[in-house]
């Protein structure tokens, strides 16, 4: 598939500090992509380039084949964004603010009108066509701004946490809405804090960290190289003849067990601990067998099955050494 | 490396050619601030007290003058002079400082406001942009003075006062209006904030409208002494010291009010005179021609400089 946004050695210095270093990505048409990473990572400023609010010290950025160096008005055609703190104009009615962006972009007034009848039905704001937009709740402002960004019908939309600040309810709807829009065909680069949401909805992702893009790649491939190994959790009746370090002994005497980790440092309960295990089911099963027969009192025994937060962790925890 | 697609947008409208002069008259920065200004009670609220109090300004001239002498024939013309002036005086505070004041929030304040972003990434062009926000002002203060002109125009009854009269202070002021307001939007697309925007302007207008004369007053007349106590003014130094005083008046509002005021009355020309010191003849110009110049010239400088700081990607 041909890549719609392609980051070819984008760096952003403000003085000693880097923000965004040699930052190289391709992201594909139609992809929802995820780009996390914790405060100050580079995430907003690798969408200000992407948006032509920022001029890059190197590299280069492409929408569509654009370069955001050289050919920024093609790149604004082509986007739409939606900033993590926006403002709204005062004394300014829903409808009017629609029509005023989408004059922005040289819609012509004479389908101005159906237009934003549609954004507004498509945001679920249709019964607020009249209301001031101060008057808004901040969920709705953030929907407002989301058909803000769809006025001109862009092929790519990069919105900054846009689920930032709302209210569960907001949120869900929110994820509704980036659902229908990806259904819809767009592509969709977003950030976000929530790395369940993120999970729900992405199709790849990226994750940023001290500027660096320390990994990136489709969700699912994403999944398998961060954890090429299987996650085991044990629950053992506590107090008995076998103790935690006694079965951490015992499970590191076994093939295809890689480490053992302990209730405490994996955060668990009493009586449970998890190990790294590359064997298959069958390898699997006879563990389970051989540790019931040496008389070990367990409870359950079951793959953890590992989520983006734990991807997360790992990849930034690696890279920081 | 995947490759790079090229995705021409079906949907998005390519721009327009020859509809210009349809986009400059709907330009959407206009309409919005427009829409948002004349919306409710307030605009009207202000345009009501505006002709209140200048009608008040009038009524009390009138009464100074009607009081002071012969209501009608030379007295009744020099009520109109005064009213004509009351109202002038009143024009030029409008332009001078009421304009820029409304434009030097304007571009500070879509900052402030964190909308100044959205506008970028639209394809809203800078040109657009600053000229949407110079007209929408404007329009405003462009409206206060044109609905001064009745209330001016009673100077008419009185006598003292000729179209033409008229019509040169109302030009002067609408173009000084033009370059006045486009400082207060260089100044706004300049300062980080919209308090350091309008302390700047209004020190800018106030330092071009009075602080100037008074400076280059002072220097005049510590030339015109020295040049007296050393050696006498010769011709050539009294023509230089008019010729200055015309080119520094032409710089200034008031000043080129009064001074194109007095041409006109006492020597009856709009353009110039010629004035003879002995033997040597000087053709002495009215200031308003070479103000419109200054002002123009002035208010294309501010344009472009606007633009391109607008224009300008950031780097922060």
């Amino acid at each position: 598939m041909a890549a719609i946004i392609e980051l070819d050695g984008l760096t952003k210095r403000y003085g000693d500090l880097t923000a965004v270093d040699d930052l190289n990505l391709a992201i594909d048409e139609g992809a929802v992509f995820g780009f996390i990473g914790p405060n100050g990572a580079g995430k907003t400023t690798t969408m200000r380039i992407l948006t032509t609010l920022l001029r890059p010290t190197a590299g280069e950025a492409r929408v569509a084949g654009h370069s955001v160096i050289t050919e920024p008005v093609a790149v604004r055609r082509v986007i739409g964004y939606m900033p993590d703190f926006f403002g709204v104009y005062e004394d300014m009615k829903v409808w009017e603010y629609l029509d005023f962006f989408a004059a922005c972009y040289d819609i012509p007034a004479s389908t101005r009108s159906g237009m934003i009848d549609d954004l507004l039905a498509l945001v679920d704001l249709g019964q607020k066509r009249d209301a001031y937009v101060e008057t808004l709740s901040r969920g709705m402002k953030q929907r407002l701004c989301l058909a803000r960004t769809l006025a001109h019908d862009p092929q790519v939309l990069i919105l900054d946490e846009p689920a930032s600040g709302l209210d569960p309810r907001a949120r869900i709807e929110m994820r509704e809405l980036l659902r229908e829009l990806k259904t819809m065909g767009k592509t969709i680069f977003f950030s976000s804090h929530i790395l369940s949401e993120v999970a729900e909805i992405c199709t790849s992702i990226g994750i940023i960290d001290n500027g660096r893009l320390v990994a990136s790649g489709r969700m699912e491939e994403m999944m398998r190289q961060i954890r090429a190994h299987r996650l085991i959790e044990v629950r053992y009746l506590a107090g008995g003849e076998w103790d935690e370090s006694g079965i951490r002994r015992r499970l590191t005497t076994e093939i295809g067990v890689l480490s053992v980790v302990t209730s405490e440092s994996a955060g668990l309960p009493p009586g449970s601990l998890r190990f790294d295990y590359n064997g298959d089911d069958a390898a699997l099963a006879h563990l389970l067998g051989k540790l019931i027969g040496d008389g070990i009192p367990v409870l359950a025994f079951g793959e953890v099955s590992g989520d983006l937060e734990d991807v997360f962790l790992q990849v930034t925890r690696e890279t920081n050494g | 490396m995947t490759e790079l697609a090229s995705h021409p947008n079906p949907t998005l409208p390519e721009p327009r050619p020859g509809s210009r002069l349809g986009a400059w008259i709907q330009n959407p920065v206009t309409v919005k601030e427009l829409r948002s200004r004349m919306r409710g009670r307030r605009a009207f609220v202000i345009l009501a007290l505006y002709l209140f109090f200048l009608s008040a300004v009038v009524t009390l001239v009138y009464l100074a003058f009607a009081s002071s002498g012969s209501p009608t024939g030379g007295g009744a013309r020099t009520a109109g002079k005064g009213l004509f002036a009351a109202v002038i005086a009143v024009q030029v505070f409008l332009v001078v400082f009421i304009g820029p004041a409304f434009t030097a929030g304007a571009i500070s304040g879509e900052r402030e406001r964190q909308t100044f972003d959205l506008l970028r990434t639209t394809l809203l062009s800078a040109e657009s942009f600053v000229l949407g926000k110079l007209f929408s002002a404007l329009s405003y203060v462009y409206l206060l003075v044109i609905v001064s002109i009745p209330i001016q125009s009673i100077a008419f009854l009185l006598g003292g006062l000729s179209l033409t009269e008229l019509i040169l202070s109302q030009v002067l002021i609408l173009v000084a209006a033009v370059t006045y307001a486009m400082f207060g939007l260089w100044c706004s697309a300049t300062m980080r904030t919209t308090l350091a925007a309008t302390v700047a302007t209004l020190a800018g207008t106030l330092f071009v409208t009075f602080g100037l004369p008074l400076v280059l007053f002072t220097a005049t007349i510590i030339i015109s002494s020295l040049s007296v106590g050393m050696a006498g003014l010769n011709p050539l130094g009294e023509a230089f010291l008019l010729y200055s005083g015309l080119v520094l008046a032409a710089t200034n509002l008031p000043a080129t009010l009064v001074v194109s005021e007095i041409f006109f009355l006492e020597q009856n020309t709009l353009l110039g005179f010629n004035h003879f010191i002995g033997s040597f003849r000087l053709l002495l110009f009215s200031p308003w021609p070479l103000f419109l110049l200054f002002h123009a010239v002035a208010a294309v400088a501010l344009f472009a400089a606007t633009v391109r700081r607008v224009r300008q990607v950031g780097d922060s």
